[in-house]
């Protein structure tokens, strides 16, 4: 039998309450699943992760599912710090991180304004001098080893609410169980335009270190990998 | 497990709670204590990213007064070492967080810090 294919998905309700359906719930559902496919990161963090200054650099991890973060805390055998917390929130002290990144979340969220306020919320969170954010959410162009045929019928430059299913084996018993999981595709510019706005809306100008202004954001990096869109930001201040 | 350095960066953040919103207090807490690796350079790259006036005060509510209420300028091993003890091998398990300023409660439980809000309460 053919694996279930990714579908278009129309926000049906209000945001808030249709993540919960079509994300929360299922990532709570399916998160010893999900983690065991988890083995390696994407080059582009690896790479990120590699320029961390070694063994000085204390990590904490973010979720909002309680089940996710339970796996994470000992993952691969090593001790970690976890905190349950929404995306959209502020639950530190502001500029308190180095570094921050996000990796395949923000496409979770159902519309523009929601994952422009998580940006603005990654933004806020590193110094205002020297913060890094490396930002990975899925794009519609898929990666031709990728599995997943996404359905083009409706391309728009705003990118693509899809439900992409995930497949659980049901260990009792020989058949699966599917949760269709909502996404939001990234449109090729869409990532760096959502990152621009949310600069723009936080007073911070968009570009390389330049005395016109106080603080600002220089765009490192961005670029598409194995099916996401990236992009690195460096925050800075005179 | 809530170690103090990951404590000293939480803040409460409900709606119109932005003074005096940190450090979040200990309540009820049950602490473990869990023997870590000592890493000197780790902890003197952290010194300034730290509000010691939150942590040491933290350190009180979980029992612990080895930190001098000013932040030394000679960074000597003893000093190093309880700052060690009171950063990383402090864990709170189980207890609550509360917000000095607007009393919301922050619940502690396995470990992991619940720091959601429920919608009306969201900034």
């Amino acid at each position: 039998m053919a694996p279930p294919s990714v579908t278009s998905a129309t926000i049906s309700k209000e945001p808030g309450v249709y993540e919960d359906e079509f994300v929360h719930d299922i990532y709570e559902r399916i998160a010893p699943h999900f983690s065991s496919t988890r083995y390696k990161p994407w080059p582009v963090i690896a790479s990120f992760l590699s320029n961390l200054p070694a063994g000085r650099v204390w990590t904490i991890g973010l979720d909002k599912s309680l089940n996710l973060l339970k796996i994470a805390k000992n993952a691969g055998g090593v001790s970690r710090e976890v905190v349950r917390a929404n995306v959209l929130d502020q639950p530190w002290r502001e500029g308190a991180f180095d570094y921050a990144i996000s990796i395949a979340t923000i496409h979770h969220l159902a519309t523009h304004e929601r994952r422009k306020q998580a940006v603005k919320r990654l933004l806020q969170s590193v110094s205002p001098n020297h913060g890094r954010v490396l930002i990975y959410v899925w794009a519609v162009e898929q990666d031709d080893l990728s599995k997943r045929e996404i359905p083009v019928d409706e391309l728009q430059p705003g990118g693509k609410d899809v439900f992409v299913p995930w497949v659980l084996p049901d260990p009792n018993a020989d058949k699966t169980q599917v949760f269709n999981r909502y996404y939001h595709m990234f449109a090729k510019g869409e990532l760096t335009q959502l990152v621009s706005e949310a600069s723009e809306e936080m007073g911070l100008q968009v570009g390389t270190k330049n005395s016109d202004a106080q603080t600002g954001i220089e765009l490192k990096q961005d670029g598409w990998e194995r099916s996401n869109y990236y992009v690195e930001l460096h925050r800075w201040s005179i | 497990m809530v170690r103090l350095i990951t404590h000293n960066i939480l803040a409460c953040h409900v709606k119109g709670c932005t003074s005096n919103n940190f450090p979040l207090q200990l309540q009820g807490v049950q602490i473990e204590l869990r023997e870590a690796e000592f890493n000197p350079e780790f902890l003197k790259t952290f010194l300034p990213k730290i509000e010691w006036k939150a942590l040491v005060d933290t350190a009180k509510e979980a029992r612990d007064t080895s930190l001098p209420l000013e932040q030394p300028e000679m960074l000597d091993d003893e000093f190093l070492k309880n700052l060690h003890h009171v950063l990383l091998e402090i864990h709170i398990e189980e207890g609550t967080m509360i917000c000095p300023n607007c009393k919301h409660n922050y619940p502690i439980s396995n470990g992991i810090p619940n720091m959601l809000l429920a919608e009306h309460e969201v900034g």
